[in-house]
């Protein structure tokens, strides 16, 4: 295994809200859908980013200003030189998902990994039965990928949630749970794929278990901090698996235990 | 094969060694570590060392890449051949576990370049419990005391390479464990995870890290830049991380998922004896007994395993 990045060239940057921006970056890595980059830029640091496309020609960054590194990348300009490393780690199940009904969850910057997973539903259509989509934002201002969702809803069925947005009347009002539970999905030969906050995923899961869809069903993908991204230096774990390798996608049933016991260490100090 | 060194002459084989090596092993300072030496007078081989081995293959502030005219090369850094000497059971099954988790260049070159030998361990303490943790042979030379004489087990042709002017043993020795006082007597304890006792050590616990700093087989790290004064060459470097540490866990935006002392506690402890076992089918724990020496307010978790109840 190798620290050793390669460097690439910004090819444009589209700017979504104050705090997020979506970089295209030329490069034929075509990461599989669900996996991460290790992106960085020499002497501020690295840090692991949900590939936001599946494309031959170019990787797409959804970067959210929240850190040391992402908030120097955001200073990037067009035609800046960006460091990466990968792709890593264990991306959607593809191979699993053909012939099923699929249902794709996102809150906020969560779309990202979501999106590399809908370019690969474009790009072999006749793999997969029905789609569903659910995206949840906070409020309009911060609806991300917005000219990508206007193309989808042509395509697939897709359905947007405002959790705190009370007079907006374009869009519906409520978390995604809640919305699911207006507009409900296929459940039979049905899988949910989820990327978000743990909380909101948690309890559209269990409006999915409510649903009938079983945990053997849904995947998460999972937001760990990482240094090495091959199981190295520790930092991802949760309990014996590695976000890093053993996901960032895991089967909910498979992590659900050990996310619960480390979960129930959260009330004591 | 096993092969017969006199312990008057240990001194002399050891000097030679230095002639064409860089030769580590235990000296006296305070605390007691793995140092380069070069003279067999300078080893202290009386009890365990304080600090374990991994520094020689994971040494703090290790250069990963450096910059340059907006490029990074990935660096391994003057690669010696050297000889760690002195490594008791415990220390050479951490470097067995060691070489399971990091696969970076970095540490593999290094690991290449190292002829391990062992010493059997005459003197354990109250603290050591290696015969609990299913210890295994992983050496290239390891000598055992008999009467006069060393016999030296030859694991390797790199240790075979070492000893090939000395007399072959005329009959094998079964080299024994070490005798340990203390015990684990229970390495199944995913179902205690939950378990009230837990929580009186984690209340003594003051989340000080010495446990993870001593440990031979905490290999957890850090990546970092440090930038030159020119503001544009620089490198990235490797540190040592702690999981006992609140920002060990933390993600961009101030989240850290093991924030309670309690969960950081019994990561170190599930990590040892149940985490790694899940993937490489032996404990992480060697017992060596360092995290139950350095600890400052003497938390003993085998005695607190031992106490558990044990669900199958």
């Amino acid at each position: 295994m190798t620290y050793q990045p390669k460097s690439y060239k910004i090819e444009s940057i589209k700017n979504y809200t104050p705090d997020v921006k979506l970089f295209k970056i030329k490069s034929n890595l075509n990461p599989a859908p669900g996996t991460f980059l290790e992106v960085s830029i020499p002497g501020i640091g690295e840090c692991p980013l949900a590939s936001c496309s599946h494309n031959k020609n170019y990787i797409e960054l959804l970067t959210k200003n929240a850190g040391n590194v992402t908030s120097a990348i955001f200073n990037l300009k067009k035609s800046n030189t960006i460091f990466i490393r990968g792709p890593h780690g264990h991306g959607f199940p593809v191979n699993e998902l053909e012939n099923k009904n699929l249902i794709l969850i996102a809150g906020g910057t969560g779309i990202a990994p979501i999106t590399s997973m809908i370019n690969y539903i474009e790009q072999n259509k006749n793999n997969f039965k029905r789609i569903f989509i659910y995206f949840g934002f906070r409020n309009e201002q911060n609806i991300l990928l917005k000219e990508k969702i206007k193309k989808w809803e042509k395509e697939f069925k897709l359905h947007i949630g405002l959790s705190s947005d009370p007079k907006n009347h374009d869009y519906e009002k409520g978390f995604i749970n809640e919305i699911m539970e207006h507009h409900k999905p296929t459940t039979k030969n049905t899988i949910a794929l989820l990327c978000g906050p743990e909380g909101m995923m948690n309890a559209t899961t269990k409006e999915l278990n409510i649903l009938g869809i079983p945990n053997k069903n849904i995947y998460w993908s999972l937001e760990r901090r990482m240094e090495c991204a091959f199981g190295s230096c520790g930092r991802c774990q949760i309990q014996d698996l590695y976000v890093c390798k053993d996901g960032p996608i895991f089967r909910y049933d498979k992590i659900k235990l050990r996310l619960d016991n480390e979960n129930s260490n959260q009330l004591k100090k | 094969m096993q092969k017969i060194l006199p312990k008057k002459d240990l001194p002399k084989f050891i000097n030679n060694l230095i002639k064409k090596y860089e030769l580590i092993a235990p000296i006296k300072t305070i605390p007691t570590k793995f140092q380069k030496i070069s003279n067999f007078k300078e080893i202290y081989l009386e009890r365990i060392t304080q600090v374990p081995a991994k520094q020689h293959f994971q040494p703090e502030n290790e250069t990963l890449l450096e910059f340059k005219n907006n490029k990074a090369i990935e660096t391994t850094g003057e690669i010696k051949k050297t000889i760690l000497f002195g490594l008791r059971k415990c220390d050479l099954n951490a470097i067995q576990i060691l070489d399971k988790v990091m696969y970076d260049k970095q540490y593999l070159i290094k690991r290449k370049n190292t002829i391990l030998i062992g010493l059997f361990c005459e003197n354990p303490d109250e603290f050591c419990f290696c015969n609990s943790m299913q210890l295994e042979n992983y050496h290239d030379l390891f000598l055992f005391p008999k009467g006069s004489n060393y016999i030296i087990d030859v694991q390797t042709s790199k240790g075979k390479a070492l000893v090939k002017n000395l007399p072959d043993a005329k009959y094998p020795t079964k080299i024994p464990n070490p005798k340990n006082s203390k015990k684990l007597k229970n390495l199944n304890i995913e179902k205690n995870y939950k378990d009230k006792l837990w929580e009186k050590d984690a209340d003594k616990c003051l989340s000080c890290s010495a446990c993870t700093v001593y440990c031979p087989t905490c290999n957890c790290f850090d990546i970092k830049d440090n930038l030159n004064l020119d503001l544009k060459s620089g490198k990235r470097i490797r540190h040592q991380a702690s999981c006992q540490l609140k920002s060990f866990s933390k993600v961009a935006g101030g989240k850290s998922y093991r924030d309670s002392r309690i969960s950081r506690f019994k990561h170190f402890v599930y990590h040892k004896i149940s985490y790694y076992k899940s993937q490489h089918d032996r404990p992480m724990c060697v017992g060596c007994g360092r995290c139950l020496r350095v600890c400052p307010t003497k938390i003993d978790w085998v005695k607190t395993i031992n106490k558990l109840k044990v669900k199958k």
